[in-house]
């Protein structure tokens, strides 16, 4: 064979490309802390992505300019290092491997949605890199036992938890039937979990159970099976795409149903994209601008709305807030350790007791936070045809009366 | 093989062999390669030598990927504990348990793929071109989509694999994987290399190049494509378990039968370095994969775009990939006698 110095050459440049693309990022550089973070900015989360990491972004800005983090007398500042994850688990792993060992980051911030943090907890884990996470809700993250993981989220199966025991107290404290739709991933089967738990408590039966499949764009056999079976609550979970298709789907095929509950109605911006066509939807969610909590960095919800929205020109869904917490979660641990050792600063994010404009965060033993409840909002329009997220539940924080049975479509 | 020869392979070997220590950051990259040589080198059975071009080995590398991971939880605990709920309840393996669960699922993995590869292609092999070419699409996507509803498998809530034991410190895990894909990339090349140097080459050129003329010479094409597909499934499957533990989390239609990216690259490393070489395939993917990352680093968010302008140039200017193209500018280095006369007239006619 006469291809030998091709093949020589071939190597010794593969060895040459390796060893000169060594970049090497301390945790701490001078005066700045290195974050290391790996978000979908492409593929199917790709919009939640962007959302994660505007949160981030937005929170960076703010701690920076603000003082930045104290430690040993020191004033340092937080840098972030993105990678594209590109939806894809096994991406996310790669990257999680790669942030660590080869741009030798100490300290994480998670990915978004459950999946993608449950590929790179093992990695973090191994290392004992500390990682704050604001995406990942599954709640298999929580019994796993891992020490380095910190969630500042509430897990995935309480997130429509709320809605069912709502329906059931309107009908009088007796079950209601169920309609389910869930994605097949993580997260949207957790919720599905969740709901099970639900309905086994209040004595409900679930009539529809069905798996939407991942690139969703779909549902109608579900559609007509809801239109035959008539349930009272129809559930519906499956990441921005799902929120979307089932708006659409729902109005175009004029499905009358009591009450529609979903998820990431704030993250597809349902109330603009299909306006009157979303009223009346229920939606679980992390966070809504009306909540009255407080911290220094971003004030309350409306400021942090109003900031958000002037920095990136829309309106934060809860997946950038609560990623916006993750970076105040640790700058409190930073500073509350006191060192940059990964241990100590583990150590102070596990002794974590504080609120944020987000929430309470306090995390449990698992890893997630514990001291904040979810909220659930309905999509409200004005005659005018201009639409509003109301929260409806928890009652303490409701700024509207949940409307309940939704009117159906000929009498709209 | 001529000495020169040795000395390349020996000087390959000892590369390999130091590489997780010259570049101990990389291991988990190296080990990636390693895994898509071996997809890209097998796939070449199929889609060079033999001109079937299947989308389906992500079928065979999904299996290996869920087999090997269930074989090593299901040996030592009860397997639909712990995939139920997306893994509520916890077991740890003690490294002695890790690593023979490890070696009986790779075994596995290899194994079933196998078979299943022979059973299938008795019927799927029938079809050519690009009938063939869309039916095996679908298996892949049929697989990823069954996956993803069987409850012992995880589900759509996907499946942890067991995470590496407490051994050996940290690089211990990282040397393991590499060690194993770079032990299954030699395995796989002194058997495709064996292979290529039989007979049976011959034959997968001859259907290749006009198989009812095969057929009329009395060579049973169908007994030759089936064991064909049966040595690529066997590669696929084992390759499918290493990454399945390497990445540590597996999902139906994003890690498994992941036909949209592993599925397409294996097709595009072997037609980048070459399709119907043995080196073209190896070198297509190293090519690609230092492509791929590179991009990954630098132009985040765009190395898609990037992919694709590299497929359009692979497909303009080295339609039959960069050995093809080196074949085409040094004939002579590839054993083939030219006549300078020859191809003096031949530039002239043109």
């Amino acid at each position: 064979m006469k291809i030998k110095n091709i093949i020589i050459t071939f190597v010794s440049a593969i060895a040459l490309l390796l060893s000169t693309s060594v970049v090497s990022f301390a945790k701490v550089v001078g005066d700045k802390i290195v974050l290391g973070a790996a978000v979908s900015l492409t593929g199917k989360y790709s919009s939640n992505g962007v959302h994660t990491q505007n949160g981030y972004n937005m929170a960076v800005d703010r701690i920076n300019s603000m003082g930045g983090i104290k430690v040993g007398g020191k004033t340092y500042k937080f840098e972030i290092i993105y990678y594209d994850d590109e939806s894809n688990p096994k991406r996310a792993a790669q990257l999680a491997e790669r942030l660590i060992s080869q741009d030798g980051v100490e300290f994480m911030l998670g990915p978004y949605s459950s999946g993608l943090t449950k590929a790179m907890a093992p990695v973090t884990e191994k290392y004992g890199v500390p990682m704050v996470e604001a995406n990942g809700a599954s709640r298999s993250l929580f019994t796993k036992g891992y020490k380095y993981l910190f969630a500042v989220l509430a897990p995935a199966n309480l997130y429509l938890d709320v809605a069912i025991r709502t329906a059931v107290e309107l009908n009088g404290g007796k079950g209601v039937k169920i309609a389910q739709a869930f994605e097949q991933d993580a997260f949207s089967q957790d919720v599905r979990l969740g709901i099970l738990d639900a309905a086994k408590d209040t004595g409900s039966e679930i009539i529809i159970d069905d798996k939407l499949p991942k690139e969703l764009n779909d549902m109608a056999a579900t559609l007509v099976k809801v239109k035959q079976m008539k349930p009272d609550v129809l559930v519906v979970s499956g990441h921005t795409k799902g929120a979307l298709t089932a708006i659409r789907q729902i109005s175009e095929m004029k499905v009358d149903v009591p009450m529609l509950a979903m998820t990431h109605c704030d993250a597809a911006k349902l109330s603009k994209q299909h306006g009157k066509n979303s009223q009346y939807a229920l939606c679980a969610s992390q966070w809504h601008k009306t909540l009255t909590y407080k911290d220094k960095w971003f004030k309350d919800g409306m400021t942090y709305d109003a900031d958000f929205t002037k920095m990136f020109g829309y309106a934060p869904p809860y997946q950038a807030a609560e990623s916006s917490a993750a970076l105040l979660v640790f700058k409190d641990a930073f500073e509350r350790a006191n060192s940059f050792d990964q241990k100590k600063v583990r150590d102070a994010l596990a002794a974590t007791d504080m609120q944020t404009f987000y929430g309470n965060i306090k995390f449990a033993p698992g890893g997630q936070n514990v001291s904040k409840p979810m909220v659930l909002f309905q999509v409200m329009c004005d005659s005018a045809g201009k639409c509003e997220n109301k929260v409806v539940a928890p009652l303490k924080w409701a700024s509207a009366e949940l409307i309940h049975p939704i009117p159906k479509w000929s009498e709209r | 093989m001529s000495n020169k020869n040795l000395f390349l392979y020996i000087g390959i070997l000892i590369f390999g062999l130091t590489a997780p220590f010259i570049f101990p950051a990389f291991k988990v990259q190296l080990s990636i390669l390693c895994v898509l040589i071996v997809l890209a080198t097998t796939w070449n059975i199929q889609g060079g030598e033999m001109g079937y071009n299947s989308f389906g080995n992500i079928l065979f590398y999904g299996l290996g990927m869920y087999l090997c991971a269930s074989v090593q939880v299901g040996m030592f605990f009860p397997l639909a504990e712990w995939t139920e709920s997306g893994g509520e309840k916890t077991f740890v393996h003690t490294p002695a348990q890790f690593f023979q669960g490890m070696a009986a699922g790779l075994v596995v993995a290899a194994i079933v793929p196998t078979i299943v590869a022979g059973l299938i292609g008795y019927s799927i092999l029938g079809l050519r071109g690009h009938y063939f070419a869309i039916c095996t699409l679908g298996l892949g996507v049929a697989a990823g989509e069954i996956s993803g509803g069987i409850e012992i498998i995880g589900a759509g809530q996907g499946f942890t694999t067991p995470p590496f034991p407490d051994f050996g410190g940290l690089e211990a895990r990282g040397e393991f994987f590499y060690f194993l894909s770079f032990f299954v990339l030699v395995f796989t090349f002194i058997a495709v290399r064996t292979i290529y140097s039989t007979r049976f080459k011959l034959i997968l050129n001859a259907i290749r190049d006009n198989e009812d003329k095969a057929e009329a010479m009395g060579i049973q094409t169908m007994k030759y494509k089936i064991i064909g597909w049966m040595i690529s499934a066997f590669f696929c499957g084992l390759a499918g378990g290493i990454m399945g533990g390497l990445v540590g989390y597996i999902d139906s239609t994003d890690v498994a039968f992941d036909g949209r990216e592993m599925g397409v690259f294996m097709v595009l490393m072997a037609i980048l370095g070459g399709k119907g070489t043995l080196w073209g395939p190896i070198i297509g993917a190293t090519i690609f994969h230092i492509f791929k990352e590179g991009f990954w680093t630098f132009f985040l968010g765009w190395q898609y775009v990037a992919l694709g302008v590299l497929i359009v140039v692979i497909v303009i200017y080295f339609p039959e990939g960069i050995m093809g193209w080196l074949r085409e500018k040094y004939p002579e280095r590839f054993g083939e006698v030219v006549d300078e006369a020859d191809r003096k007239a031949q530039v002239e006619l043109k």
